[in-house]
């Protein structure tokens, strides 16, 4: 306990230097700019910004990404309140009461609530993060083939049924491809190399960073060109600081979210989007003015923003004590993470116990960051929405292409860019979540290696995968989910439930 | 004639019909897919001259991999199968590989292309870069825009721009990060 509050300590002040404040500055900002500008999200931002951090010392990497990737969730929710489309997926259910505030005239306290609600989520995120990431990476110590392989196989099944769009199969094929993507290459185990059908460079497999370059750069240029018009900006010339009474009339409601958030964060490739999703869902179930949800409910907002915001420490921790990426964005984190020869996993906290720490200090001050900008600098913020899409995509195409060729020096990497950029347009037009197929090529090497490597030291026998206590609970929650996802099962369940509880079990789903 | 048209349904209506077809089609590749990924992967070798452990052969995941999707692909074909038909769903599907926005995605697709595949490592980086700028700028404000600008203007911009784009990339990455490009 006392060791975790003098690591802390330690961890601020290691930051507590003109470095660190002004790479914090600039990136935190600058994630506010991407997360504001519709088209460019966070994941996005941060595989474009890897490039920009090859020459920087480690820790000021990281920091310089996970303060873009703080400042891009949070900017989404300019776009949200004043244009009506959300600016990174995470913001998509604060659109639903920040515009119809911005119409009523309310715009300033909506990005002023916004901004609050943001920086409590991230702190109730960060409470968690310090508290349970250290414990979790305690536990994870006792993990071996058969928990590993359960947990990569947890992670892309739970990451595809959260994430799916309208049918859970299409978050299954999602992940399913992720983890073919994952198999090309050499394999660890015997060192042979599987579908390169004889092409050179594919036998070192297929790097995360122009993959997901491509998923979320170009198929996410192409989809925001394909759209005819842009709606008008709402402007405000009401309040932005807002009152403190406002902040605390629902200080339940940013409790609840902040733990439905972070919660949302720690499962695996299930980030912000959904975590905005769940905190809005339940402070509508929870709340006393139900109908003004959808019409400019201030609560609503409360809840999308904390929601979202509390997500990404909650990400954190799964991120940095097993390696699993809580989000797609944690996902290039960690591939970050690993050029820059930081390994995240359970031993971080034996081999760099300040690690975790810092991390924590680094989304404080990125909080403190954006909570004054978000509150200052509303007219910058409304000028970045008129930058018209014609100037600023081919700029991003730009990017895209250095930010793909610049690890390896190599074209291929440029091709694998464009390749899973094209599929990952047509995979989203067709309504397939993107998170699942980023955790599958991510996971692919722990699920594959330790499913070997436990049939290996069990002489081929599958029981120890099913009766060790750790691996039991994760294949039943595993075996439950897609059982749930199957109509013909879960329908029953819920009308019984429906019955017995005299809840609306679907309607809660739904809502 | 009229009344079956599509274009009379209303949108959700008729998007969710392409839905329906494109799940049809999407699933049926992904049962072929992953059929041909377990042939694959069966037909991997297993090493049995370096005595490995049956368990451990390279194809075991992959395996399974291609079973998994190939079961996906089937179910997500039936069920788009089973769905009550929505009139016209085909042509919909037809016409949105036709429509603006369908053009739109492919003049990008093939600007994206001409410039990663053919000017690049053709012309030095920075010449393809504002080549790629310019011509994005001008097809997207004129050509295909809905209020297209005067063209004296956009020419001007586009070419401000690419120039800036063009000098400050390579600059900024050459001498500032020490990046080699393309």
């Amino acid at each position: 306990m006392f060791d975790g509050i003098s690591l802390l300590g330690a961890g601020v002040l290691s930051l507590l230097n003109w470095a660190s404040l002004f790479n914090i500055a600039w990136a935190s900002l600058l994630g506010i700019i991407i997360g504001a500008l519709p088209g460019l999200t966070a994941t996005m931002g941060v595989a474009l910004l890897v490039t920009f951090t090859y020459g920087m010392p480690p820790d000021q990497a990281i920091l310089s990404l996970l303060a873009l990737y703080v400042g891009a969730i949070y900017g989404g929710s300019r776009t949200a309140i004043l244009l009506a489309i959300p600016g990174t997926p995470a913001s998509a259910a604060t659109t639903l009461d920040g515009y119809p505030l911005a119409r009523q005239g309310k715009a300033g306290m909506a990005m002023g609530i916004a901004t609050t609600s943001s920086a409590l989520g991230t702190l109730v995120g960060i409470f968690f993060l310090a508290l349970i990431a250290p414990l979790l990476a305690e536990v994870a110590l006792r993990f071996g083939s058969y928990e590993f392989f359960w947990l990569a196989l947890f992670g892309v099944v739970i990451s595809g049924q959260l994430t799916a769009i309208d049918n859970p199969i299409k978050g299954y094929i999602a992940g399913i491809l992720g983890l073919l993507v994952a198999m090309v290459g050499m394999e660890s185990l015997h060192g042979y190399q599987r579908f390169t059908f004889g092409i050179q460079p594919l036998g070192g497999g297929i790097d995360l960073i122009p993959a997901m370059v491509g998923a979320f750069g170009l198929a996410e240029i192409l989809t925001v060109m394909k759209r005819r018009g842009i709606p008008t900006i709402i402007t405000s010339t009401d309040r932005v600081i807002p009152r403190f009474k406002d902040v605390f009339r629902y200080r339940w409601t940013t409790i609840r979210s902040g733990i439905i958030g972070t919660f949302m964060g720690i499962i695996p490739g299930v980030g912000e989007d959904i975590g905005s999703w769940a905190s809005y869902a339940a402070a509508r179930r929870k709340s006393k003015e139900r109908e003004k949800f959808g019409k400019g409910s201030v609560e609503g907002l409360v809840a999308a923003e904390t929601g979202n915001s509390a997500s990404i420490p909650g990400a954190m921790i799964p991120t940095l004590t097993l390696a699993l990426p809580g989000s797609a964005a944690a996902a290039v984190l960690i591939a970050a993470m690993f050029i820059h020869g930081i390994r995240p996993g359970p031993m971080i906290m034996i081999e760099n116990p300040g690690f975790v720490y810092q991390i924590v200090a680094i989304l404080l001050l990125t909080t403190i960051a954006i909570t004054i900008y978000g509150l200052s600098l509303t007219r910058l913020l409304v000028k970045v929405l008129l930058v018209p899409r014609e100037k600023l995509m081919p700029v991003i195409y730009v990017l895209c292409v250095v930010g793909a060729f610049a690890i390896t020096q190599r074209m291929f990497d440029v091709y694998v860019m464009l390749f899973f950029g094209f599929v990952g347009f047509i995979l989203r037009e067709m309504k397939y979540p993107m998170a699942p197929l980023v955790l599958g090529i991510i996971l692919g090497e722990l699920l594959d290696a330790n499913l070997r490597r436990g049939l290996l030291l069990s002489d081929g026998d599958l029981t120890p995968f099913f009766v060790r206590p750790i691996s039991a609970v994760l294949w039943i929650v595993i075996a439950l989910t897609i059982a749930m996802s199957i109509p013909a099962i879960s329908r029953p369940i819920q009308d019984f439930l429906a019955k017995r509880l005299g809840l609306g079990a679907r309607g809660a789903r739904d809502g | 004639m009229s009344d079956l048209d599509s274009e009379t349904l209303p949108p959700a209506e008729t998007e969710s019909g392409a839905m329906i077809k494109a799940d049809l089609l999407a699933g049926l590749f992904f049962l072929i897919v992953g059929i041909a990924i377990f042939y694959l992967a069966w037909d991997m070798p297993r090493l049995e001259t370096r005595r490995i452990h049956p368990a451990t052969i390279p194809g075991l995941v992959p395996m399974l991999l291609g079973g998994s999707l190939a079961l996906c692909g089937f179910l997500l074909a039936v069920r788009a199968a089973r769905v009550e038909p929505v009139r016209n769903s085909w042509a919909v599907l037809g016409r949105t590989l036709v429509n603006t926005e369908a053009i739109r995605t492919f003049v990008l697709a093939a600007l994206v292309l001409i410039y990663t595949l053919g000017l690049v490592g053709l012309v030095p980086f920075w010449l393809a870069t504002g080549l790629f700028v310019f011509a994005f700028i001008m097809l997207y404000e004129t050509v295909l825009a809905e209020n297209a600008a005067p063209i004296a203007r956009s020419v001007l911009w586009a070419l401000v721009q690419a120039i800036i784009v063009a000098a400050v990339v390579t600059l900024v990455f050459e001498r500032g990060f020490l990046v080699r490009l393309p």
